[in-house]
């Protein structure tokens, strides 16, 4: 349980504040509603690359992290398909520093092309770093672009190609920052030990006076259903065969997002979940095994994965997850099985609201998804879901013509 | 809409929570931590049984995960229902030095939880057929991880730093995976997960009970006999090592010299001359390699600490291209460090990141459990903290460069490269 209060000031920026007695620590978390999916099919990674922007200084403050580091402070940023987000953690005593920082560059941005330049050849090396120097490195791009045509989910945070990087322009630059970074597209949350009131008195005396700005809804294309399984095979030199199967899921706003999460949870959650225990110990088909949802806000996908142990074929391998998950469309899960991924899903939750910081973040997120309520009523949705649903979201879920296969195989 | 910069408030103390010892039957230490507002419980036990501590390759690692592989009650499907079914979390990290084995549930499941660490603790029974898929599934795990250049590059660095038979750079082949029998195991668990090679760390709302119930626990750890004697060589440091990776966009890197364990006398300054090095994001060598040149998405260097030994290590993945600079860049900022003095504001920032990162350390139990090992493994308790913040504080511009002159001599130092260019 998080206790919240929630306020919008008169420019439209959403303050949602946590008050957390025993802290020493202020969490100051700014997110914004923009990511990947906002962008332009031609100019992809952009918002990634916009982040990166962030750290880059304002006319004001030449360089961010310096007061961040002088108060004591930690910050970092994550981009993905649907929001940005920045968070500072700091001694509470220094939280001011925080929210002049945040507000600061919410509208005094000053980005030198020289500057842009620079920018792009580290976000270069982190597409390097992450997609091409690691084995199944481009995993991910290759996913997406199967398994989305129209969608900007797509293309991946980082973009589709480097090009699309070093392409960026300045004029490009100005024109996000403008629409995207606007108090009226951010929310800010805040987790700290001081009384409510005066957070939302900090709040807006540094961000009261921004002007708001006129924001145009986006609409993003919707992804046609899908009514053939996809394909791709590719042979390079990685370590062990390896299969991943991506379905097609539930958005956010659905009952079936939460059913599919148990589903995972059902496969893959623990040792002694479905797919370790069958495919891993028993079988011994699979080295390494995991079964996912990509938690996106619009319909994202399921993934089942694993790693081909030597002596069996990937028929094999495929064979066998298919089995494992199929089994869930006709037989019933049973009380004790179900009664364990709900406690497991409860004590997730408590694990993951144990410092500040992961309650600010918290917070942010359950606004973007316009339902705050949410952030404390998810273990009563888990609680509630029954065998029937879990069998009848399994036989939606688990087609395969709504399924993308990517087969790594290893160059001989 | 300029905005006056608020005033700074600089920490210059720290509440550190002691923890309370409590001593069982057997001489096992227990360090007990009451966080009372804690809906979580968390309790580690510590074993002096690193893989410095085995006599064949990847035995320390195969027994510390075996013990949760079946029980003289349960199986080890058994065993991983009982934890998952009520949401604790089990969890094996092994270093050069330790292992520590940490159970983490919610305080009202905390009794069963106790049960399974009873279990694999006292009775592990280590099955043949359990031992053979361990094995074949880490030796695939391990294919993997060396087909990483970072990974390659991070055990090349440890054989370059120590030499290639020393228990702290030594590394092996996957395949000895196949040589490990139950008998390797069974040896080392009886003479290593022994009373005397042990402590226990616990936080939470820890009831009298639960708190009986663990000291039982650590009193039925059975006393031993044996000593082990592992022969600790002089190290040998190679200056150069390059690793050919056809293919590699970019080439990891990873620079270090040897220095010493954490009772060393400079330990504290050097701890901060390698945070002014690459310690933090505003960082020399992150402004230098990354700001200023795009070299590289992230650059860090870190002082580690061994029970017999320390080094410093700089890791970083670089454009195939600028390697070679890259590595010039990296020297040139450690010289600096010699010819000449920090600044007042520089040091002042470093000391206000190092109080903010203990901080959020001690902000949330599991990271004051965390500490407490550190501590008690390094022979001391939570009051180090204190100890160190004070010479953090009190630290002049003139003692890091008296340091960075003593142990930054780069004829002391190695080069490991693994990619794609050979930069020497």
């Amino acid at each position: 349980m998080i206790d919240y209060k929630i306020k919008t000031l008169g420019n439209g920026l959403t303050v949602v504040v946590h008050q957390e007695k025993s802290s020493q620590m202020a969490a100051v978390n700014m997110l914004y509603r923009v990511g990947a999916r906002n962008e332009n099919p031609e100019h992809t990674g952009f918002a990634h690359l916009f982040e990166h922007l962030m750290f880059k200084g304002t006319a004001q403050i030449p360089n961010f992290d310096t007061p961040v580091q002088m108060a004591s402070g930690e910050n970092n940023a994550f981009t993905n398909n649907d929001y940005t987000d920045y968070y500072i953690t700091l001694p509470k005593e220094n939280i001011e520093t925080a929210l002049w920082l945040e507000s600061d560059r919410m509208t005094g941005l000053n980005i030198t092309p020289e500057g842009l330049e620079m920018e792009k050849r580290v976000v270069i090396e982190e597409y390097n770093q992450r997609y091409i120097n690691q084995p199944y490195g481009e995993q991910w791009l290759c996913l997406r672009d199967m398994a989305y045509k129209v969608h900007p989910y797509r293309w991946a945070t980082i973009g589709l190609s480097t090009d699309h990087i070093s392409n960026a322009t300045m004029d490009q630059v100005d024109e996000f920052y403008k629409k995207f970074y606007t108090p009226n597209n951010a929310i800010l949350s805040i987790a700290a030990a001081y009384e409510p009131e005066y957070m939302f008195e900090l709040a807006e005396k540094w961000f009261g006076d921004i002007p708001s700005m006129e924001s145009e809804k986006q609409n993003i294309p919707e992804e046609p259903e899908q009514t053939e399984s996809r394909r791709m095979e590719l042979t390079q030199k990685v370590p062990a065969n390896s299969v991943t199967i991506a379905f097609k899921m539930a958005g956010r706003d659905s009952i079936n997002y939460y059913v599919s999460d148990m589903i995972s949870d059902l496969l893959s959650s623990g040792s002694s979940a479905r797919l370790y225990q069958s495919l891993v110990k028993e079988q011994k088909v699979l080295s390494a095994v995991n079964a996912y949802i990509t938690g996106d806000v619009d319909p994202g996908l399921f993934v089942v994965t694993g790693q081909v142990n030597p002596g069996f074929t990937i028929e094999e391998a495929e064979q066998a997850l298919w089995r494992e998950i199929t089994r869930l469309q006709t037989e019933e899960v049973g009380e004790y099985e179900l009664e364990k991924v709900k406690n497991k899903f409860e004590a997730n939750v408590i694990f993951g609201e144990l410092n500040v910081m992961n309650k600010a973040m918290n917070l942010g997120f359950y606004t973007m998804l316009n339902d705050l309520p949410l952030i404390n009523k998810e273990v009563d949705i888990y609680r509630s879901i029954t065998k029937e649903q879990i069998t009848l979201c399994a036989q939606d879920l688990f087609r395969k013509e709504i399924s993308s296969t990517l087969i790594y195989n290893i160059e001989k | 809409m300029i905005k006056q910069q608020p005033k700074i408030t600089a920490p210059r103390e720290i509440n550190v929570n002691c923890a309370d010892t409590l001593t069982a039957q057997n001489g096992v230490k227990l360090h007990k931590i009451d966080c009372t507002e804690d809906e979580v419980m968390r309790m580690s036990f510590v074993f002096k049984a690193g893989t410095r501590m085995q006599t064949k390759a990847f035995t320390a690692s195969t027994t510390a995960n075996l013990l949760s592989e079946g029980t003289k009650d349960f199986t080890a499907h058994e065993l991983a229902e009982k934890l998952d079914f009520y949401g604790s979390y089990f969890d094996v990290s092994l270093d050069r030095d330790y292992v520590v084995i940490t159970f983490c549930s919610l305080t009202k499941f905390f009794s069963q939880t106790l049960e399974v660490a009873r279990q694999m603790l006292l009775y592990p029974t280590f099955p043949q057929g359990e031992l053979e898929t361990y094995c074949s599934k880490r030796q695939q795990r391990l294919l993997v991880e060396q087909s990483k250049t970072s990974f390659q590059a991070r055990t090349l660095f440890s054989e370059a730093l120590f030499g290639k038979e020393h228990p702290y750079g030594i590394s092996f082949d996957a395949s000895e995976y196949l040589n490990i029998t139950r008998d390797d195991i069974t040896t080392i668990y009886d003479t290593l997960y022994i009373a005397e090679n042990c402590f226990a760390v616990c936080s939470g709302n820890i009831s009298d009970e639960i708190e009986s119930n663990i000291l039982n626990l650590c009193g039925d750890i059975p006393n031993g006999k044996t000593k082990v004697h592992i022969e600790f060589p002089t190290p040998h440091t190679t200056p150069t090592v390059f690793k050919q990776h056809d293919g590699a966009v970019q080439s990891a890197i990873r620079i270090g010299t040897l220095l010493f364990p954490r009772s060393h006398p400079d330990f504290i300054a050097m701890q901060m001359l390698s945070t002014i090095l690459g310690g933090y994001f505003g960082s020399r060598l992150v402004h230098n390699l990354r700001e200023e040149r795009g070299y590289t998405y992230g650059i860090f260097s870190g002082v580690v600490n061994l029970d017999y030994d320390g080094y410093l290590a700089i890791a970083t993945e670089v454009s195939s291209e600028s390697t070679k600079d890259a590595i010039t860049q990296i020297y040139h900022e450690m010289n600096r460090l010699i010819v000449e003095k920090v600044s007042e504001e520089e040091l002042e920032m470093v000391k206000n990141i190092l109080v903010g990162e203990v901080m959020r350390i001690l902000d949330a139990s599991f990271g004051i459990a965390d500490v407490t090992i550190e501590n008690i493994q390094n022979g001391s308790d939570n009051n180090y903290l204190n100890k160190m913040l004070d010479e953090v504080f009190t630290i002049t511009p003139e003692r890091i460069q008296e340091v960075a002159v003593k142990h930054l001599d780069p004829n002391k130092f190695t080069t490991t490269v693994v990619g794609s260019v050979n930069p020497f």
